[in-house]
């Protein structure tokens, strides 16, 4: 209707499919988010219990080495205690602060490694530490430093299989909302055809079927009993128009067209020989002495007269031929297209023939009428109707002139 | 997996030149060292009755043992040492402990024959290979002081060593 926007405006599709994908990621980002927190918090805190075990044992362990002084013991008691990837490092400090033995974990020189080693010091900011007392005398402190690397593989893990997850339903549930759409969008898409059908070509007759939705069907019920209104009222106009079209450009009397209707045709007429570059003719006629009947024989009479001239003239002239009443007792014709004069002679006196026959009034008497007969050329005389029209009028007074004065019958053509 | 055998091969590997308590100095460094370690088993033994104060004898001649005496237990028990002649009686009735100076082969295997059955712990000063049937014997080295354990005198004693003693001896 108007012009087309900047921006193609949003469909229905798009908006519901858009909002699946809002709810789809929101959710499954919300609970990939619960689980990874929750669990990181569970395994910290178990991992936590663990370093402090770890710790314990390692006191346990090397309790005997440090009251010993056997270096050597406390390393490997350490390295036999601590195992897997728990523990970035264990210290052994002496009761003065002195470090007794220290054990890290063997790391490689990797990116990965150094990554590793920063979430360490990020989760374990600070180490477990644990006295050794011997008979309430603290002769060592261990400390345990904790290792990310458990507890990264266990986040590495969770986003990954969170992200699986993700991709799994929004497949999934991008299948189901394609569905639901569909479901929607369908019977909706049918009104909206049957709509622009009822708009655009006046398919009035359409229906849009049932979807088997409840509220899409009353909608779609509603829609079928406002097209059904539409289309009775659509008719009934139409009715109502073409009755008064035809009203408009007939003759009630006579059942030929009237005035409106030979200024219609003749324009129309003229159109298409201009294009077609053809000419016509058109006839004036006038009854003569037709005020003498009506004075005499009443008006009646005239309107018979008048009714027997129409029919003889509708069969006198050809079917591409247009007879039309003017008013009065004045009547035309519209030769169309008129390849020669001659030719349109022949139809004059056709007509002239047509009306000898003595005419039957309602009194049951008969009376002899006939024609005076006007002629007008396109385009010789004249490409404008009103040039034309006035040369018909112009050459039946001439003609109706001659008869009075010479009393004879002649056709010019 | 990997990571934890290769640090354990690692300490293993260092384990000769670092094993035991380090000796530098003279005499008086291991005679001190020697208190260390008799101090420290006798820290992590059992008998079967209390005992207070921790009566350890003394017998033959040792070399390095100028350092048991004022000795006192981390729970404040003292040592009392006790001096035996290595040719006299077997009279081992009041020791809790015997440390065995450096006799021959056969005297020293006289005296641990004497503690079988008795709740007493032994210990060879000069008995490097632990063939005198004493369950501790201290191992000196050059650089460091460490002990081998007859594993057989320990089951058959009546006293308990802690078993995590046990792991820091020497291997034979």
């Amino acid at each position: 209707m108007t012009g087309a926007p900047p921006s193609p405006q949003p469909t229905l599709r798009h908006l519901l499919g858009q909002v699946h994908r809002k709810l789809i990621l929101f959710a499954v980002i919300v609970a990939g988010i619960t689980m990874l927190v929750s669990g990181f918090l569970v395994i910290h805190g178990y991992a936590a219990r663990n370093l402090v075990l770890i710790a314990q044992t390692v006191s346990y362990t090397i309790e005997p080495a440090i009251v010993f002084g056997d270096r050597e013991a406390i390393r490997s008691g350490i390295a036999s205690v601590v195992g897997a990837d728990a523990v970035a490092s264990v210290e052994v400090l002496d009761a003065d602060g002195r470090r007794l033995a220290t054990w890290t974990r063997p790391v490689s020189d990797g990116m990965a490694s150094r990554l590793e080693q920063a979430a360490s010091r990020l989760i374990w900011p600070t180490p477990v530490t644990r006295d050794i007392a011997r008979n309430g005398e603290t002769i060592a402190q261990v400390r345990v430093r904790g290792s990310a690397g458990g507890i990264a593989g266990y986040l590495l893990s969770g986003a990954i299989v969170s992200l699986l997850c993700l991709t799994f339903t929004i497949v999934v549930t991008n299948l189901l909302a394609r569905r639901l759409q569909d479901g929607v969008l369908a019977p909706l898409t049918r009104i909206g055809e049957v709509a622009h059908a009822v708009r655009t070509e006046r398919a009035f007759g359409r229906r849009v079927p049932v979807s088997g939705l409840a509220e899409i069907d009353k909608l779609v019920q509603d829609f079928n009993s406002l097209l059904e209104e539409l289309q009775g009222w659509h008719t009934g106009i139409t009715r109502e128009n073409q009755e008064l079209v035809r009203q408009a450009l007939q003759d009630p009397l006579t059942g030929l067209g009237n005035r409106a209707a030979f200024e219609q045709r003749l324009q129309l007429v003229i159109s298409e020989s201009v294009a077609n570059d053809t000419g016509f003719a058109i006839l004036y006629l006038d009854a003569n002495r037709f005020k003498a009947i009506n004075d005499v024989h009443g008006h009646d009479a005239g309107d018979s007269i008048l009714r027997a001239i129409a029919g003889r003239l509708r069969l006198a002239v050809r079917q591409q031929d247009s007879a039309f009443r003017l008013g009065g007792d004045e009547f035309s014709v519209i030769l169309a297209p008129c390849p020669s004069r001659g030719h349109t002679a022949a139809v004059v006196s056709r007509i002239t023939e047509a009306i000898e026959p003595p005419m039957a009034l309602p009194d049951g008497s008969t009376i002899a009428m006939t024609l005076s007969i006007g002629l007008a050329f396109y385009p010789e005389d004249g490409t404008d109707p009103l040039d034309l029209v006035r040369r018909a009028d112009k050459s039946m007074y001439q003609e109706k002139f001659r008869r009075r004065e010479f009393g004879h019958d002649e056709s010019p053509c | 997996m990997l990571r934890p055998l290769l640090s354990w091969v690692l300490a293993s590997a260092m384990a000769p030149t670092l094993a035991g308590i380090p000796l530098q100095g003279g005499e008086d460094r291991t005679a001190r060292a020697t208190a260390q370690i008799v101090t420290s088993i006798l820290e992590y033994t059992r008998w079967p009755t209390p005992t207070n104060p921790v009566q350890l004898c003394v017998v033959g001649p040792a070399l390095h043992a100028g350092g048991l005496t004022g000795l006192v237990l981390s729970d404040g028990r003292p040592i009392q040492r006790i001096p035996l002649p290595a040719g006299g009686p077997l009279t081992i009735q009041n020791c809790d402990a015997l440390y065995i100076g450096r006799l021959s082969q056969d005297q020293a295997r006289r005296w641990t024959a004497a503690t079988r059955g008795a709740a007493v712990l032994t210990i060879a000063e000069d008995d490097p290979e632990c063939r005198s049937e004493a369950m501790f014997c201290l191992l000196f080295q050059p650089g460091s002081l460490s002990f081998r354990l007859s594993i057989d005198a320990v089951a058959r004693s009546r006293v308990r060593v802690d078993p995590r003693v046990l792991r820091l001896a020497r291997e034979p």
